[in-house]
């Protein structure tokens, strides 16, 4: 196994990883300040790489479109998150979590029938865009310079997170948030409004992970529970509500993907789950988590 | 001082409604049409599944979103036996029955070190993992044809037969489940979903009777599953899919998770709306999620779980 | 030895909780741990009984060293707790709750097919008149009185026939009559039962009268442990607790 095929391999997970956490990072956000895990941010993530697809194809403006069309999905999704949040998630917050569980779970089986109805059951997919459209040599092997693209998108993801969590206003509201509701509600900070935005940036995150997810993969039904299988994976590797910890869990499970893929690609997706049964053995709650208690 | 009888759960033979619908449902046979009996067989065997749910649920406390991994593996398990093997009928019923428990050992045990949304959410990954396995393994299980040909023996080859095959296997089945729950054992979950501090400061070891609640669970979904690859005479991999997961959920939630018999209920009342449905379209999760949230805003309780609520509040403003 | 703890800490992050509090509780006590409001007795409890993970330093609990065991094995040692917020079950009824406890107890909790309510009918009664709730036995959890509640939390607890028992403020909240009936009720199980009881409290009074030994903590530290006069008596005790006077 020489040096090149597997810096390769290990570039192919880093973006894979990237993608990963652009996902999870909407899912820990939300999850962090909300309480409430939202099942359902995958199938927004599903929807907006079908959208994107259809504004793309509807507006046909060479090299340009699909970024358009990343924007727009994004921003449609965005509008789906406000409407999900403003409708149903709302009433959700004095109940327990059985009940939000169960009600995003109904969002799941909604969304994946309106896809099905909306786009039929083929793949659909987007050819990369310039100026992504050929590969980088490293080390004499090629590799897609799409995945750059993903990989700094990754980045700045991080470096936004980080600058609105430990930067902002904003932020030192969400930190408090996470940490004690009621002080903020008491300090004045309306709560709703802040779920609610909170809710639309993670759903805004999850629209544009989908959308540029496109070109990198295939668009098809059944993206929604992968992606939020993995995104678990991610959370329970890298520990609950941390974001440092889905940076790690992103990383880990990108190449434990990429180098399974290679090893044999049928058992890729049970690679990721005997890392995860690991985890679970010697640390339940996650390299970075915190025990409960 | 008088000590009173504690029974809060009366002996079932209290139940002369039971009597009746057990009745009911022996003479069925001879007064519905053998397409309605069909249904009304597939409305058994899943309720057996909306049980598994439900002891997870109504009575541990825990959403399960899997358990079709282990109706789907025993419906494999017993159509493989009894197409590539030809093995015993009997047997193969229990092979299903046993590898349902098994997995559901191993899955139990890495999931019962959780709690809460995270259990939840494990189970439909394992459940993802092991209906992904079977569809792609094309050589063994067939893939995305699945198995056909999968029939019972002679004796029961009949619907009729079949028919009172399941009613029987239903009702030792859940009268095996009603004592279970009521025994100590089914106390201690109860005692874990209502304060499971209060449980793990009075010597429970939680992780331990999850794990035993959740391999009980698993088996009756693999006795589902088992009785259904004959019935149906075929298994597919969307057997395992976390939307077949969903239907024991919707059961529970419709007929009352906090009653014994509300998955029953809301699992008849799902199968035979479902075959309504399906008589003109394809969209059934559109309508099992649309559902399920009129049942969390409307109905929280369950058909049942309301009822029980208005008797409870009648029996007080009576006194 | 009964019940000792050497140099017991726990911090979360910087924040020292309890700071190496060493200190043994002899069988048969009652023994009180006082000190004011933030002073680490509950966290003190907390580990003994394993709700949390000492940072450092050990417990010994029947000559056995207990400090890595999870909290449902030193229950089954013979220790059960009470909470200062009260947990008990909301949805069983009285009976149904120390039934609860015996069935774990007694190990009869393995049991798949007999009816729960057949086991230790004697046992819960007897448990449910000493603590004054029988009338109450097929009331829910929730539907009792908040005084109610906190018996049911004590007899609950009696219903694993513990040898210690770890009462977190078992007065909070009462009137001082009811404070009164459950102080003569803790005797009564140290007395009459030979349980040792190890409780905290904050209310000065309740304490003189019924506790054996006493220990102090401030601020995570514990500054005196002895008899009521001996404590009573010390300096440092008047200084942060009493206010100076005697």
């Amino acid at each position: 196994m020489s040096f090149d095929v597997l810096f390769n391999q290990f570039m192919s997970g880093i973006a894979r990883g990237a993608l990963l956490f652009l996902v999870a990072s909407g899912l820990s956000l939300t999850f962090g300040v909300l309480r409430v895990l939202n099942f359902a941010h995958g199938s927004i993530y599903m929807l907006g790489a079908f959208v994107t697809y259809s504004i793309w194809k509807y507006l046909l403006i060479p090299v340009v479109g699909f970024y358009v069309a990343t924007i727009l999905a994004s921003l449609t999704m965005a509008g789906v998150g406000l409407l999900m949040e403003f409708f149903l998630l709302r009433r959700l917050y004095s109940r327990g979590w059985p009940e939000q569980l169960l009600a995003t779970y109904a969002v799941i089986l909604i969304l994946t029938d309106i896809v099905k109805w909306g786009w039929g059951g083929e793949f659909l997919s987007i050819p990369r865009p310039k100026p992504f459209t050929g590969a980088v040599f490293l080390f004499g092997f090629p590799f897609p310079s799409y995945n750059f693209f993903i990989i700094l998108l990754g980045l700045a993801l991080v470096v936004f997170l980080w600058w609105l969590v430990y930067r902002t206003r904003l932020g030192d509201i969400i930190r408090a948030a996470a940490s004690d509701r009621e002080m903020v509600s008491a300090l004045g900070i309306p709560i709703p409004w802040l779920f609610t935005w909170i809710f639309v940036l993670g759903s805004l995150i999850a629209g544009l992970s989908g959308a540029v997810s496109a070109p990198f993969g295939a668009i098809r039904l059944g993206m929604d529970i992968e992606i939020i299988v993995e995104c678990f994976a991610v959370v329970v590797i890298g520990g609950m509500g941390s974001l440092p910890g889905t940076l790690l869990g992103s990383f880990i499970v990108g190449q434990v993907y990429s180098f399974g893929i290679m090893y044999k690609p049928e058992l890729a997706l049970a690679f990721i789950f005997i890392v995860m049964a690991i985890v679970l053995i010697i640390r339940p709650w996650g390299i970075f988590g915190r025990p409960e208690r | 001082m008088e000590r009173m009888q504690t029974e809060r759960n009366p002996g079932i033979r209290n139940q002369w409604w039971l009597a009746l619908l057990i009745a009911a449902a022996l003479f069925a046979p001879f007064v519905i049409s053998e397409f309605y009996l069909a249904i009304l067989g597939e409305a058994l065997i899943m309720s057996l599944l909306a049980l598994s749910f439900n002891l997870l649920f109504g009575y541990m406390g825990q959403l399960s979103f899997g358990q079709a991994a282990f109706y789907g593996l025993s419906g494999y398990t017993v159509a493989m036996l009894l197409t590539k093997v030809h093995f015993n009928f009997w047997l193969s019923i229990l092979a299903g029955i046993l590898m349902a428990g098994i997995l559901g050992l191993i899955i139990g045990f890495f999931c019962v070190r959780l709690r809460g949304i995270y259990f939840s959410i494990l189970t439909l990954a394992f459940g993802q993992l092991l209906f992904f396995v079977i569809y792609k393994w094309h050589n063994f299980t067939g893939g995305d044809d699945g198995i056909q040909g999968v029939f019972p023996p002679e004796a029961l080859k009949s619907p009729v037969n079949y028919y009172f095959f399941i009613v029987i296997v239903f009702i030792l089945a859940t009268f095996l489940l009603w004592r279970i729950v009521h025994s100590p054992f089914g106390y201690i979950l109860k005692s874990m979903r209502d304060n499971p501090e209060r449980t793990e400061f009075l010597g429970i070891n939680i992780g331990r009777y999850q794990l035993i609640a959740f391999v009980i669970a698993a088996a009756y979904a693999g006795l589902a599953g088992a009785l259904w690859a004959p019935f149906y005479r075929s298994i597919a991999p969307f057997a395992l899919m976390w939307i077949k997961s969903g239907e024991p959920v919707m059961a529970a939630i419709l007929g009352g998770p906090t009653t014994f018999f509300g998955p029953i209920f809301g699992m008849f009342l799902m199968t035979f709306f479902h075959a309504w449905v399906l008589g003109f379209t394809v969209y059934w999760p559109v309508i099992m999620g649309a559902l399920i949230l009129v049942i969390i805003f409307f109905l929280p309780g369950g058909i049942l779980g309301f009822a029980q609520e208005k008797w409870k509040a009648r029996k007080t403003s009576a006194k | 030895m009964f019940l000792q703890t050497q140099a017991l800490t726990k911090e979360f992050g910087k924040l020292r909780a309890v700071n190496e509090v060493s200190l043994e509780v002899r069988k048969g006590d009652v023994h009180a741990i006082i000190g004011p409001n933030g002073a680490g007795k509950s966290t003190y409890f907390n580990l003994i009984t394993g709700y949390h993970r000492a940072t450092s330093g050990k417990v010994l609990f029947k000559d056995k060293e207990i400090t890595k065991l999870p909290a449902y094995s030193r229950c089954k040692l013979g220790m059960t707790r009470s909470f200062q917020i009260t947990s008990i079950y909301p949805k069983l009824t009285v009976y149904e709750s120390v039934l609860m406890a015996l069935l774990s107890h007694r190990k009869a909790t393995l049991s798949f097919f007999s009816s729960a309510t057949r086991f230790f009918s004697e046992e819960v009664w007897r448990v449910l008149e000493d603590i004054g709730l029988a009338d109450q036995a097929k009331t829910l959890g929730e539907s009792i009185s908040h005084g109610d509640k906190k018996r049911l939390e004590l007899a609950i607890t009696l219903g694993t026939e513990p040898d210690l028992l770890l009462l977190d403020e078992p007065t909070c909240g009462m009137s001082p009559e009811e404070t009164e009936i459950t102080m003569g009720l803790i005797s009564k199980l140290s007395t009459e039962r030979g349980i040792t009881i190890l409780f905290t409290e904050h209310d000065m009074g309740v304490v003189f009268g019924i506790a054996k030994r006493i220990s102090v903590l401030h601020q995570g530290t514990l500054i005196a442990d002895g008899s009521p006069e001996e404590v009573r008596a010390s300096e440092e005790v008047q200084k942060v607790y009493l206010g100076g006077t005697a």
